[in-house]
């Protein structure tokens, strides 16, 4: 007997008492559809995780900062250093060989005039780098150049946010606003940046990159000589040449900073270790849903085994009479493993198609963000099969081992 | 000769006592030759018919059918030959409940592998046709009567053209007039030349034998040949 008969005798055994079908698959039904949509969220959130640090600038950025220091207990050395620079800046760029990217950035708030109107606004002093490091995009005119940094340039670009509160509807580019009292040509306006969270996450159903939007940028060359005096900066932001330089442009980096400062009083975050953290802290979160999965596919298998066996029992005189008309115990093995396997992959097919349905329902009523890959469908129906063997095995061998004479005899 | 059993031995444990079902029981039977197997229940006669049909082995003493020592074969040897030499057929029929006629007929065909699908429920419709059930192909054995399902399992027992016919009680389960029919088949199947063994402790079933064997208490009794 082959396999695909026996596949054949399965599925009209199966057929043939539908009520034990739908007891016997519940468990595997519940199991492959936890797997589902187990898989389904991970996958889901890795994949927003990861459009959100690509919104970012992408896994070759690193973020500088200056460390916290106890100011009342300064050593001499903290006390001598100037903290991070637009001058540090400028020497990573230059001493850096995996650097690509550096961008410097020193935040204000002013009174902002077009017209008759005025607003506090943020300003960001910034370079010709800013827009890749962070990728933005500009959408009319263009963003701060180096020729505006070295002439100190008394231009602006407007977050798209802003623009609108200046400008309304207006066309903005060559028109000329006053910055603390300074007049600024507009250069450029930024497109609209923005990232929504799916589900309760950080920042929930509103755009968490909106700060983007509410900027002004200016050269930050301008910004120090204007304003600042001072060219301390509240945040350095650099990217390295390709993802595999990002270790070295750390070292490199560092090596420069420690020079310059004399002390390490700062730190240095790759955005792939928070992606990582990201990915530890959803792990131990998704261990609840595996278990639920693991769970389902157990009492599933026991149950396919429990029913199996009482199958088996209902069914020793067929097995007698199989024997006796030329059956061998691997056919009769077989046989009732191959059921097992047909009914638990009948399960997952089931399964498959409420997981499905769950995973909407993720989706659309939790808000939660998944991802439904064809792959994922596979491993879940690879699942109720490998459950149909496991659970299958144990009757199998005991039908197998059933001796003819008693079986043919068993009332 | 097609069967020859000799000095056949069966012990049974159960519990702490042992049964002894054969003390030494030899036989022989010639192709065609039509034999009953005669002794009341506990005789014996069952055990014989279990070891002859190669459901069962001995404890000691051989076993050659058709010039092979059966008694030294394994499970799977042993099943081989279930399914090509010998045809059963049951006092309580042992059709499938859930299988139409043509598949229960067909199962030995599918055991013994290389027969494509059509061929065997071909087949098995021409065996069914034989025993006069070519109406009833389709139809499940909760769907007919007693001596039909009986036909069906004659026809089960013939599709792999087996050198013997093993026939356990075969009329036990049936009124006289139905009986009477399905000893009239397997008359039938004699006068072709097919070898056919029935076990019985029915005297009326066993004068269809020219041969009657008698067992009492584990051991042959007593022989007639008419």
């Amino acid at each position: 007997m082959n396999a695909f008969e026996s596949i054949g005798a399965g599925a009209r055994d199966m057929a043939s008492n539908k009520a034990r079908a739908v007891i016997t698959t519940v468990g595997i039904v519940l199991g492959v559809a936890s797997v589902v949509t187990v898989l389904s969220l991970m996958r889901g959130g890795e994949a927003q995780t990861q459009a959100f640090f690509e919104e970012l600038g992408g896994l070759r950025e690193l973020r500088i900062t200056n460390t916290r220091t106890n100011r009342v207990f300064m050593t001499a050395a903290e006390r001598a250093s100037e903290r991070l620079t637009y001058r540090d800046a400028q020497a990573i760029l230059e001493e850096c060989p995996s650097v690509s990217t550096v961008d410097p950035e020193i935040t204000r708030w002013f009174d902002v005039s077009y017209r008759d109107h005025t607003y506090q606004m943020k300003v960001l002093g910034t370079n010709r780098h800013y827009p890749y490091a962070d990728n933005m995009r500009v959408a009319e005119g263009r963003f701060i150049s180096d020729a505006d940094c070295d002439t100190y340039a008394n231009v602006v670009m407007l977050g798209p946010t802003y623009k609108q509160d200046l400008f309304g509807d207006e066309d903005a580019l060559g028109k000329i606003i006053t910055i603390h009292g300074v007049p600024f040509t507009v250069v450029g306006v930024m497109e609209k940046k923005e990232f929504y969270f799916q589900g309760g996450g950080p920042g929930g159903d509103h755009n968490v990159l909106e700060w983007f939007n509410r900027s002004l940028y200016i050269p930050i060359t301008t910004m120090v000589k204007r304003y600042t005096v001072s060219d301390r900066l509240g945040g350095l932001e650099i990217s390295a040449k390709t993802v595999g330089l990002v270790p070295s442009l750390i070292d490199e980096t560092r090596t420069v900073l420690l020079r310059r400062h004399g002390v390490e009083d700062f730190n240095i975050d790759s955005k792939s270790e928070q992606i990582e953290q990201q990915a530890e802290q959803a792990a131990f979160f998704n261990i609840v849903f595996w278990a639920v999965a693991f769970v389902s596919l157990f009492v599933g298998g026991v149950v396919i085994a429990n029913i199996m066996l009482a199958s088996i029992t209902e069914r020793i005189r067929e097995i007698g009479v199989r024997m006796a008309i030329g059956a061998g115990s691997r056919d009769v093995f077989m046989q009732f493993l191959v059921e097992a396997i047909v009914v638990a992959s009948a399960g997952g097919v089931v399964g498959l198609g409420l997981g499905v349905l769950m995973v909407g329902a993720v989706d659309s009523v939790l808000g939660m963000p998944t991802a439904l890959t064809p792959g994922i469908m596979l491993i879940a129906f690879l699942t109720s099969i490998a459950v149909g063997i496991i659970f299958g095995l144990f009757p199998a061998v005991k039908a197998a081992r059933l001796d003819p004479v008693e079986a043919l005899r068993y009332e | 000769m097609l069967i020859r059993v000799e000095d056949l031995t069966k012990t049974y444990a159960l519990g702490a006592a042992e049964v002894r079902a054969l003390r030494g029981v030899t036989l022989g039977i010639e192709r065609g030759e039509y034999v009953a197997i005669m002794g009341p229940s506990g005789s014996g006669k069952s055990t014989l018919m279990h070891i002859m049909g190669c459901l069962d082995t001995p404890t000691s003493g051989r076993y050659v059918l058709d010039e092979n020592e059966v008694s030294a074969l394994s499970g799977r040897a042993l099943a081989r030959v279930r399914n090509r030499e010998i045809g059963f057929v049951f006092q309580n029929f042992n059709l499938l409940p859930r299988i139409d006629l043509v598949g229960n007929v067909a199962l030995p065909l599918v055991y013994r592998g290389s027969l494509a699908r059509a061929e065997r429920r071909a087949r098995a419709t021409e065996q069914l046709e034989r025993v006069g059930l070519g109406h009833r192909l389709g139809h499940r054995p909760n769907e007919i009567s007693g001596g039909e399902r009986q036909r069906a399992s004659i026809a089960r027992a013939l599709v792999n053209e087996p050198s013997i016919l093993l026939a356990d009680e075969p009329t036990g389960n049936l009124d006289s007039k139905t009986g009477r029919e399905i000893m009239s088949i397997l008359d039938g199947l004699s006068r072709e030349g097919k070898t056919v063994l029935l076990v019985t402790h029915d005297a009326s079933v066993a004068d269809h034998a020219r041969r009657v064997v008698r067992i009492e208490d584990g051991a042959i009794a007593s022989e007639d040949t008419h």
